[in-house]
């Protein structure tokens, strides 16, 4: 290497640490069939429930713990491996991303809640599993898409803090 | 408040994909981390090992079961080597670094 560094090599380091910092955003923790394993899990809890039968609704509930740990496991794994660092994308990142989840799960609860009443109203069979259903299809759907949106706002909040 | 310090251990394209990643994370996994830079593992080892030796990272064995699972992660001194690098980068950039000179000549690139 030369005894000094052309700009445009500094440009290209400072871009590459950038680019990196993005990676680790940016990394896949949740597989694309997390989603849909919980909305099927959401819907089995769901049926057993409205079943209205003390064995079914037990044996719904130890699925759903079953379930929800083997499901977790790869999840757990992906992000202990390299998990962003704290404060990597500024000090307000956490509740950003708190206030996300949240709205989104005040959003599949409000789905959930108008879809069932709905049914019920209309006198549909098992309007309680329906609705579950409608609720795992939106998490699904909508899942991906937060946590996309969440790391495109940490990677510009991480930007704008240099 | 750190002062620019170019480091040429750390320019190094490899090594500067690597303590960048290592930067915005606590521990990795190794695999990850030979997915993510996209080397070999011989080539990552060699690489954790001369980061190792220059006090920039930590390298942590651990078993998962019977496995062995290495991980590293930076160290304070690899981060504030890291923070001057990217400022003497700047300052390169801005024309400011007039008298910017690789502080460590003798490291050879791999």
């Amino acid at each position: 290497m030369d005894d000094r560094v052309e700009p445009a090599d500094a440009a290209r380091a400072l871009s590459e640490i950038d680019r990196r910092r993005e990676q680790v955003i940016r990394r896949k923790i949740f597989p694309s069939w997390w989603w849909w394993a919980y909305a099927v899990l959401i819907t089995e809890l769901a049926a057993s429930a409205e079943s209205g039968r003390g064995v079914l609704l037990g044996t719904g509930i130890a699925l759903f713990v079953a379930g929800s740990l083997v499901v977790d496991l790869p999840v757990r794994r992906a992000s202990r491996a390299a998990a962003p660092r704290r404060g990597l994308a500024g000090p307000g990142a956490a509740r950003t991303t708190l206030i996300g989840s949240a709205a989104f799960a005040a959003a599949l609860l409000g789905v959930g809640l108008a879809t069932g009443i709905s049914l019920k109203a209309a006198g549909a069979p098992c309007p309680g599993t329906i609705a579950a259903a409608v609720t795992g299809v939106v998490f699904a759907i909508g899942g991906p898409m937060l946590v996309r949106l969440d790391a495109a706002t940490l990677v510009r909040r991480s930007r704008s803090r240099q | 408040m750190n002062t620019p310090r170019f480091d040429e251990l750390i320019h190094a394209p490899t090594r500067l994909s690597l303590v960048a990643f290592l930067a915005a994370t606590g521990w990795a996994d190794f695999k990850v981390l030979r997915d993510s830079i996209g080397l070999s593992d011989s080539a990552l080892s060699k690489q954790l090992t001369t980061l190792e030796d220059a006090g920039y990272i930590e390298i942590r064995k651990t078993f998962v079961g019977k496995r062995p699972r290495t991980s590293a992660r930076l160290t304070t001194n690899g981060r504030t080597a890291l923070d001057r690098h990217a400022l003497a980068l700047q300052e390169i950039i801005t024309g400011a670094g007039s008298s910017m000179l690789p502080a460590n000549p003798t490291t050879q690139q791999p």
